[in-house]
């Protein structure tokens, strides 16, 4: 009988739950209930599997961006860091090479920003298609400055370019791709608030260096780098760890 | 109550008793059932249960261990433990709603 029941069931649904639904099985007497229990869930199991090819292309898409948006918030953030490591800071009059290495930064944290947009618009759309959306358009903003400068046609005072207006868009967008985040409650919430409170840091910072503030500026501006890298850093590894335990299992 | 499992149909109500047995460590199958069956006082199929845990992998709510003797045991992932903290916050909040409108309307 129970040979026959677990027959009901498609191949490719024994072959992953088979030994285990038997081990079950063998546990205690089947009654007339059980009977019926299993025989509806060998008839759920056939008609769900037959289109499971179309589920199993969507949670590979979904969980697809998941791991880029992860991988990608981890090369952007570790790049940052390694450009700020190797010039001090000191990015002005540096060669092609360093503003190279922010660009590719920068495209990786809006590759990271697409990825895990993707995978929290379920929750809170409207904020995550909105903070994604101001910090993509800042961001690009920003590329196109490090661009134009590559091919010297950019403006002779670099505040003059589309650079001052891209950063505070973009980062008025970090800090509202944070909250959305960290609403989700998804990907680390740690995080999520490192990515609020770096860019609201640093704009206070560049306020006070606009100012000539220097003492008080320049700390503030350090820790606003610090805590917007340390975040998109967080959520790149929360992302790839998530992934890992949401994968789509063929069966 | 708009914070149901999504596409999980008849299956919603095993799905989320069966979140709820696996929050407090990971379980096989037959401890899944006997855990419910204490529970609520209401035996689960086996059929029920392992359509239940199919959609449950599927949505990366759950996760299955090393097999012990044939016996799988399957844990909450992450996003499995986040989505029932939200399903169970979206109950409380419907039963007390439940009981205000009640005490409204009793004598």
């Amino acid at each position: 009988m129970r040979s026959f029941l677990i027959r009901c069931y498609p191949a490719r649904w024994r072959a992953r739950y088979g030994d285990e639904f038997e081990a079950i099985l063998e546990e205690r007497p089947l009654g007339p209930f059980d009977v019926a229990d299993i025989l509806l869930g060998a008839l759920d199991a056939q008609l769900r599997l037959r289109g499971h090819g179309v589920d199993t292309q969507h949670a590979r898409r979904f969980t697809m961006s998941l791991r880029i948006g992860g991988i990608a918030a981890i090369v952007g953030a570790s790049l940052i860091v390694i450009v700020i490591a190797v010039t001090g800071g000191r990015t002005e009059g540096s060669d092609n090479a360093v503003t190279i290495a922010l660009l590719v930064a920068l495209a990786a944290l809006l590759v990271a920003l697409t990825g895990m947009s993707a995978f929290q618009a379920r929750s809170n759309p409207w904020l995550v298609w909105t903070a994604f959306g101001l910090t993509a358009v800042g961001t690009l903003a920003i590329l196109i400055a490090g661009v134009s400068d590559l091919a010297g046609v950019g403006p002779a005072d670099w505040r003059d370019g589309s650079l001052p207006i891209g950063a505070v868009t973009a980062a008025l967008g970090s800090a509202a791709f944070g909250i959305a985040t960290y609403r989700g409650s998804v990907l680390s919430r740690k995080g999520a608030l490192s990515l609020v409170i770096g860019p609201a840091v640093g704009f206070i910072g560049a306020i006070a260096v606009s100012q000539n503030l220097w003492e008080l500026g320049l700390p503030l501006v350090l820790v606003g780098i610090v805590s917007f890298l340390a975040g998109w850093f967080t959520l790149g590894v929360a992302a790839i760890r998530l992934d890992r335990t949401s994968a789509f299992k063929p069966a | 109550m708009e914070r149901k499992i999504p596409e999980f149909g008849r299956f919603a109500e095993p799905s989320l008793l069966i979140l709820v047995s696996l929050s407090d460590g990971p379980k096989h199958g037959y401890a899944i059932m006997q855990d419910v069956e204490q529970g609520t006082g209401r035996p689960m199929g086996a059929g029920t249960l392992y359509a239940a845990l199919a959609r449950l992998e599927e949505q990366g709510l759950i996760e299955p261990l090393q097999p012990v003797d044939r016996r799988r045991p399957y844990q909450l992932t992450a996003v499995g433990a986040s989505n029932l903290a939200e399903q169970l916050r979206g109950l409380s909040e419907f039963a007390q709603m439940g009981l205000r409108q009640l005490g409204k309307t009793s004598p």
